[in-house]
């Protein structure tokens, strides 16, 4: 079986289907499953935000020490970080950052967003030449138009809406046509610039790093690599049947591998442990071909 | 969700013109035509046969990309290699860019390739409508039902249908929801019977209809009342995935939230296969009701039973063929009368409570 066989099969008996593009950032040499094919990107368009953002401060044009007030109730719903949070908040741009990398808050993501502006985010993707990657909006207006296309009064709703036929067929969010979108090698292309210090000037492109590496969840990227050796950095990303995360996996010799899984599974199940655990299965397979012949 | 862009129509459009290099000499008049007959005739050939053509070099680019494999493409192709990568070194000429990287022991598809992908897929799925237009025969609608209805059911619909439509002959072949999925979507089906949860964007649902799903026991180890968790870890047969990939992870998600959790699954592409080893002490068998037989008894499952939910799917858009909309209303009837159907009751509010991990956008 070959290796790509190999992670179509992690795919399939998980119950999902699956997108790869892995990648040897110093090597190059790659595997892929459909990864020119479109994706949702859900919460992973936090990551051409932060580049974005830090290519801004760079440039001089925002302050990522700027302390902003994110007001309890203009906040952006959300299960983590400020968004759940009962409070006013005041923080720098910078932290706002680092909670929207490494817990995926949406408040302080929508704030990041609306100082950086979608044309700094459109002009930087430009720059990086990232052609199959489009953000079109933030956190608040993904969940504004799930609520909308559903029918839906509330989120608690939601769930209930999507499970009429062709429910989840409504959602322009679960469309890579009509919502944020990209490719599973764009995404590799954009984690290599930052792990080579070509996203943005080197000191920025080590502070994206250390963000993602410093992100909290264990139960996808990270979970193929019960390492205490190897580093895995990421941004996962969640909607209604879609589950996906992309990172980079380091090892103690050296060898670094940007990785990018997309998937969708068939069953409207918020909880799937074993769809999780797959993304950090089929890493693991393509890292291991990529790493065959080192 | 297979990826399917080379259908039919285009795999017979691959396969034209084989040999022939360009293909031009295959135009010429007959002799005895007049003189405008003679130009119209070629100008229609020349047309057909720049289309084919295209249609065939593109066949063949969409192949090796997603195989990355030109052995492997040209085997899904049915043809020879060396006309595979002939015709990709002609598209290449034509339009002028390099479409793939090839090392001896790798391909892969370089960024022009990649931005032809996508146009390529679009074209080959309207010319595969195209053809599924010219195929369709006056007086035919095209249906589908699930692979594991019951033959009572099957000859009741058609009879039910000839009854209300004796001007329609009903082409009725048994297909998974995956492939009257993709049918549909073409063009190559009129209407099908699908299982729900299935996603399909461009698609409109009929009435959905709730089926209960027992138990079938061993008659010896039959107990009258069977409540999930009374299986233990008992191993189970049910109907193959790829029938309906979404109803099944649901039915088996649900087994185990109800505290059933099976000790292996064994897809049983037909009811004989699963009463057989049910026979055999080999697992128990979830399915809808089913006559009893000798040695085995189905039984309903009591606390909160689990459900298949099946209904009529047609495409959205154009007006839809003749006949959909009689063998929506024919098909439902039966359904509820003789496949112990009923129409879906507003279940339970689905209960979520979102996880950090799990919640929206996380």
């Amino acid at each position: 079986m070959s290796a790509r066989q190999d992670v179509e099969q992690v795919f399939r008996d998980a119950g999902v289907v699956g997108q790869v593009h892995a990648v040897d950032i110093d090597r190059g040499v790659e595997l892929g499953v459909s990864p020119d094919d479109p994706v949702v990107l859900a919460s992973v368009f936090k990551l051409p935000l932060l580049v974005a953002f830090y290519r801004e401060a760079a440039a001089g044009v925002l302050d990522p020490r700027e302390p902003v007030t994110l007001r309890a109730e203009e906040r952006c719903a959300g299960p983590t970080g400020t968004s759940m949070l009962a409070d006013d908040v005041t923080m720098s741009l910078r932290d706002l950052a680092a909670l929207m990398m490494t817990v995926s808050d949406n408040a302080a993501a929508d704030t990041v967003f609306a100082r950086v502006g979608a044309a700094a985010v459109d002009r930087a993707l430009r720059e990086l030449d990232l052609e199959h990657t489009r953000v079109v909006g933030d956190s608040r207006m993904l969940q504004d138009s799930m609520l909308a296309d559903s029918g839906a009064a509330g989120m608690a709703d939601l769930w209930e809406r999507l499970d009429e036929p062709g429910g989840l067929a409504r959602l322009r969010a679960l469309d890579p046509a009509r919502t944020s979108a990209s490719t599973p090698r764009d995404m590799t292309r954009l984690l290599a610039m930052i792990w080579r210090d070509e996203a943005a000037p080197p000191d920025a492109c080590a502070r994206m790093r250390r963000l993602m590496s410093l992100q909290v969840w264990p139960h996808r990227l990270a979970s193929g690599f019960p390492y205490d050796d190897v580093v895995v950095s990421g941004k996962t990303g969640t909607l209604p049947t879609i589950r996906n995360e992309v990172g980079v996996v380091e090892y103690p010799d050296g060898g670094r591998y940007a990785v990018a899984v997309f998937t969708r599974s068939h069953a409207l199940t918020a909880v799937a442990p074993h769809a999780d655990a797959a993304i950090g299965t089929a890493a693991r397979r393509a890292v291991g071909a990529l790493r065959s012949g080192r | 969700m297979e990826r399917r862009t080379a259908g039919y129509a285009a795999a017979r459009a691959a396969t034209a013109f084989e040999g022939n290099g360009h293909g031009l000499h295959k135009i010429r008049p007959t002799v005895g035509e007049s003189k405008t007959n003679i130009a119209l005739a070629s100008i229609v050939e020349l047309i057909s046969f720049l289309f084919m053509n295209l249609v065939a070099h593109l066949t063949c680019f969409v192949a090796v990309a997603e195989e990355l494999h030109f052995g492997r493409a040209a085997e899904r192709l049915g043809m020879a290699q060396p006309p595979l990568s002939q015709r990709i070194r002609r598209l290449e000429t034509e339009l002028g860019v390099r479409l793939f990287e090839r090392s001896s022991r790798h391909v892969a598809v370089t960024p022009a390739g990649r931005a032809l992908l996508g146009e390529a897929r679009d074209i080959l799925s309207r010319v595969e409508r195209i053809y599924a237009l010219r195929s369709r025969e006056g007086g035919t609608l095209r249906a589908a039902v699930p692979g594991d209805l019951d033959g009572a059911v099957v000859a009741a619909l058609i009879a039910a249908f000839r009854e209300r439509r004796p001007d329609l002959v009903l082409d009725l072949v048994p297909l998974g929801t995956p492939e009257q999925v993709r049918r549909l979507g073409t063009g190559a089906l009129d209407v099908g019977i699908v299982r729900h949860p299935c996603e399909a964007p461009g698609l409109v649902f009929g009435p959905v209809l709730a089926q209960p799903v027992g138990v079938l026991l061993a008659a010896v180890d039959a107990a009258p009342d069977v409540r999930l968790p009374d299986l233990g870890g008992r191993a189970v047969a049910v109907f193959p995935r790829d029938e309906a990939p979404g109803a099944y992870d649901e039915l088996l998600a649900a087994c185990r939230a109800r505290g059933f959790a099976p000790a292996a699954v064994h897809e049983s592409p037909n009811p004989q296969f699963a009463l057989g080893l049910v026979l055999a002490g080999t697992a128990v068998a979830l399915t809808p009701r089913t006559a009893d037989t000798a040695g085995s008894v189905w039984r309903p499952l009591l606390g909160g039973p689990l459900v298949l939910r099946t209904s009529c799917a047609w495409r959205l858009g154009e007006e839809p063929a003749a006949g959909v909309g009689d063998f929506t209303a024919t098909a439902t009837d039966v359904l509820r009368r003789e496949a112990g159907m009923t129409d879906l009751e507003t279940p339970a509010p689905r209960r979520v409570v979102l996880r950090p991990a799990s919640g929206f956008l996380a």
